[in-house]
């Protein structure tokens, strides 16, 4: 009798450990409100606008006036891009901007692809939709959200978007892509209140795509982007059917992690390295460490002083310029600090550059995209949503970023 | 005397060989102990080192002259920076971030609107030139300061005193302060020397990498020898602290005394040791029970709250030129930044307030006045490069690190100190790497 309550009991445990362990732990959230005030009584407007990128001389004239008042300082001599953003290159980047870009074509160019815009929460979202024109019979588009960080924006995916979408192999998958401007970025408005982390963000994302019938996804996303998607993926792991991200750091440094970095170089094929991963993250110090001190100090000021940071970058467009496209250069290659200048125009185009820059600027958020850095950071590291050990219900698949190498905890759980 | 006979009767005692080595050792160890005498008398000091900081090639000589300089002003700069002002894109702040944020949207304009229709800057310029200002070449700089003499009095001894600035300060800061010093008190009246550290204000900003403290306190030295000084004082705060201490270590016979506010200790064993059984038993370890106050719980007062403020640091010791290129076309930009340090550095809790407490201590005509400094000479981008220059190794590993002060040194250690430093641990900079122990005094000094 004792024999057989002892049995029971000890099967009854094991069968209540495992399904506690199996239960996916999920992300909270609750919902927020970030316009100005109160929010308002009454039903919440969820119509869908169409959106159309716009501009005007005044706009021209007063970005030309501002970039022939600018007072630059002469960079020190045989520093290249080690100071940052070379002065001698910024005045050709500049002197192309002012005579040479069209930013009247690039709104064109903007306007290929249908834009909207969507009040939630409060605060209008802005993004791109786009359908594919043929499907193959007897399938459908796959619903993908493609998210940007900063300094980027909804921009930097319009080179993919036709392969997605209209696929030279008609075997292809093809995708109906939607890139939204996370609030406070582009022509997504900012947010008014505190404490607009990448959590609201992802649950505003989860709320647009719903809005726009979407119930099963895939996502993608890149710095800010990473982060964003990862938490949708994490509040609605059964909605979130796939994950794919590029820079993807660790914010958790496990004793796993730590014994890589020690060994790694010995025994690379302990710790799955590959002879690329070993290229990439050895010497440690040096590349991890000294590296992250001398390319962090922008995430610094921005995640304590995001308002004095921005301010005068939002008068001066060449400060902008300069603020965001020495990142363009750096971030593509560290190598390129010692080039005059910076090797931009070896992987980009001016005008896709300026395109950038000129969404920044013509809209005037710069300080708001900065306090995401605050909201996200200023609370420490180590915050529930950033803690990798939520497992994603998903396939998580990585791209090397050059300058960002990251040895990854990839975790399926299909 | 009876322990002689004891030890005289030991010695005896011992064969030849082994009175030989008893002798040897003692000879060696006297000899070890006067040697180590002899060179705790000596004081160490760090190489002057040289440098040029013109553009191109230095040239076969170098014009020596003093001239005589008068801050200016134009109409036409007047309007520039109107027009600059009226054309300000504001980003509205977020709702009760007060100076958490950075400066406050609401407040700054305040002040803007106070810059653009009150603010008179052809009567601070006017103000500025109250005291003769200087420029004189030295290895390749235009270097400027304010020279102000005691008026002549009879029986009165006159001592030169030549105070440093820092970022985001200028020479402007000293000027309150320079009437009290140049008038005479018991016989005793300063001559003060107030230069602005090149790429600051109105001296130029060299034009080649590698300008650090070293090369400045160099600067310094040879314009106190143009100026005919052979010994003098020093005062210093933030970078100015650095500098003149790097002067006192560079010739110490010539630097009769140091003052600082702001010192900055290595974070060796005794400093570690002296934090973790601080808050217990703080009288073991040298602290005051104000020591205590200011320092615990650490990790909130010097961990979180440094990097809270450091910011600003961390991207211009790293990209000075991207930092700073915004702020030299938006005068707006650039008062924000500059200001909101004079809030926040002057009192932590300044940041839970919606106008940053600027005006309890400071009149917007001075910290503006500072902010033109910094404006009409363009020097923004300069003065962050200050930091890249300093921070490039690791300081700690510099040669002015692993050297003593050996000259007198006080110490205010202001109660809103962005770091407190202790007695205990400023005496032990000074002694740390020198020899000797030279009088330290930390002034409780009040809030200003």
């Amino acid at each position: 009798m004792f024999t057989e309550v002892l049995v029971a009991l000890a099967i009854g445990g094991l069968i209540f450990f495992l399904v506690q362990k199996s239960r996916t732990p999920v992300l909270k959230t609750e919902d927020g409100w970030w316009g100005a005030g109160a929010p308002p009584d009454g039903v919440e407007d969820i119509s869908i606008r169409p959106f159309k990128v716009t501009t005007s001389d005044e706009e021209l004239e007063d970005l030309n006036r501002r970039i022939d008042q600018t007072r630059p300082t002469p960079s020190l001599e045989d520093s290249q891009f080690n100071y940052g953003f070379n002065s001698q290159y910024l005045q050709e980047v500049v002197s192309y901007w002012r005579n040479d870009f069209d930013w009247r074509r690039q709104v064109d160019k903007l306007n290929r692809y249908s834009h909207f815009k969507t009040n939630i929460e409060g605060i209008d979202v802005h993004y791109l939709h786009v359908k594919p024109r043929n499907v193959p019979e007897g399938s459908t588009a796959v619903p993908l959200i493609m998210v940007h960080g900063w300094p980027g924006s909804f921009y930097e995916f319009y080179g993919l978007i036709p392969l997605l979408t209209e696929p030279s192999d008609p075997q292809d998958l093809v995708f109906e892509v939607v890139c939204p401007s996370i609030p406070g970025y582009g022509f997504s408005e900012a947010p008014h209140k505190k404490g607009f982390d990448s959590v609201c963000a992802a649950r505003i994302f989860h709320k647009l795509m719903k809005r726009l019938g979407f119930h099963k996804f895939y996502a993608h996303g890149g710095d800010w982007g990473w982060l964003v998607t990862t938490n949708m993926a994490q509040l609605q792991p059964g909605v979130v059917k796939g994950l794919h991200v590029n820079f993807a750091p660790n914010s958790r440094p496990g004793l796993s992690m730590v014994l890589s970095v020690m060994l790694g170089r010995r025994f690379p094929k302990m710790f799955g390295f590959t002879d690329f991963d070993v290229r990439r993250l050895f010497p440690c110090v040096d590349k991890l460490v000294v590296e992250a001190v001398k390319e962090t100090g922008y995430m610094h000021i921005q995640a304590t002083k995001p308002d004095t940071a921005g301010r005068g970058l939002n008068d001066s467009p060449v400060g902008l310029a300069a603020y965001i496209l020495e990142k363009f250069s750096t971030w593509t290659s560290p190598d390129f600090r010692n080039l005059e200048d910076g090797g931009l125009t070896r992987k980009f185009s001016l005008d896709d550059l300026l395109t950038n820059v000129m969404i920044y600027w013509t809209s005037g958020c710069i300080v708001s995209s900065m306090r995401f850095y605050k909201e996200n950071f200023g609370r420490g590291l180590n915050q529930p949503h950033s803690r990798p050990p939520i497992p994603v219900n998903a396939c998580r698949g990585a791209r090397t970023h050059p300058s960002a190498h990251r040895t990854l905890d990839v975790k399926t759980n299909e | 005397m009876q322990r002689l006979q004891v030890l005289k009767g030991a010695f005896c005692g011992l064969d030849p060989i082994q009175q030989q080595l008893v002798i040897g050792s003692a000879v060696a160890a006297g000899g070890i102990l006067i040697h180590l005498l002899y060179k705790r008398r000596q004081v160490k000091s760090i190489p002057l080192g040289e440098g040029w900081w013109g553009a191109g090639q230095k040239p076969l000589s170098e014009d020596e002259q003093i001239h005589p300089f008068e801050v200016q002003t134009t109409d036409e700069e007047i309007e520039d920076l109107h027009e600059r002002i009226d054309r300000t894109r504001y980003t509205e702040s977020l709702e009760d971030g007060c100076f958490h944020y950075g400066f406050n949207s609401t407040y700054l304009k305040k002040v803007v609107s106070y810059w653009r229709h009150k603010f008179d800057w052809k009567k601070q310029v006017a103000a500025l030139n109250k005291y003769p200002h200087f420029k004189t070449k030295i290895e390749g700089l235009d270097v400027h300061y304010v020279h102000v003499r005691p008026p002549r009095r009879e029986n009165q001894t006159v001592v030169p005193l030549m105070l440093v600035h820092g970022w985001p300060g200028s020479f402007y800061e000293f000027y309150k302060i320079l009437p009290l010093l140049t008038e005479n008190r018991d016989g005793l009246a300063f001559e003060v020397i107030c230069p602005s550290i090149p790429g600051y204000g109105f001296s130029d900003a060299p034009r080649k990498q590698g300008f650090d403290s070293l090369a400045a306190a160099r600067v310094f030295l040879t314009l106190m020898e143009r100026l005919g000084f052979s010994q003098f004082y020093l005062q210093g705060g933030d970078w100015g602290s650095l500098i003149t201490t790097n002067m006192s270590q560079m010739k110490p016979m010539c630097v009769k005394g140091l003052h600082l506010n702001m010192i900055k200790v290595r974070m060796g064993f005794s400093v570690m040791f002296s934090l973790m059984i601080g808050s217990y038993l703080p009288f073991l370890v040298g602290f005051s029970r104000e020591d205590v106050r200011r320092l615990f719980p650490f990790f909130e007062k010097n961990v979180y709250g440094i990097l809270r403020e450091t910011g600003y640091f961390h991207i211009q010791a790293t990209k000075p030129d991207t930092a700073g290129c915004g702020g030299n076309d938006s005068p707006v930009g650039l008062a924000a930044y500059i200001l909101e340090k004079f809030s926040t550095w002057t009192d932590n809790s300044n940041r839970a307030l919606a106008d940053g407490g600027l005006e309890r201590k400071f009149s917007l005509d001075d910290v503006l006045t500072n902010v033109m400094i910094y404006w009409t000479t363009g020097s923004i981008v300069s003065s962050m490069r200050f930091y890249k220059e300093n921070f490039k190794s690791n300081p700690d590993n510099r040669v002015d690190a692993k050297v003593g002060i050996t000259v007198p040194t006080g110490l205010a250690a202001f109660p809103a100190e962005l770091m407190h430093c202790p007695k205990s641990w400023a005496r032990h900079r000074a002694l740390w790497g020198g020899r000797g122990s030279p009088p330290l005094s930390a002034a409780r000094g009040a809030p200003c």
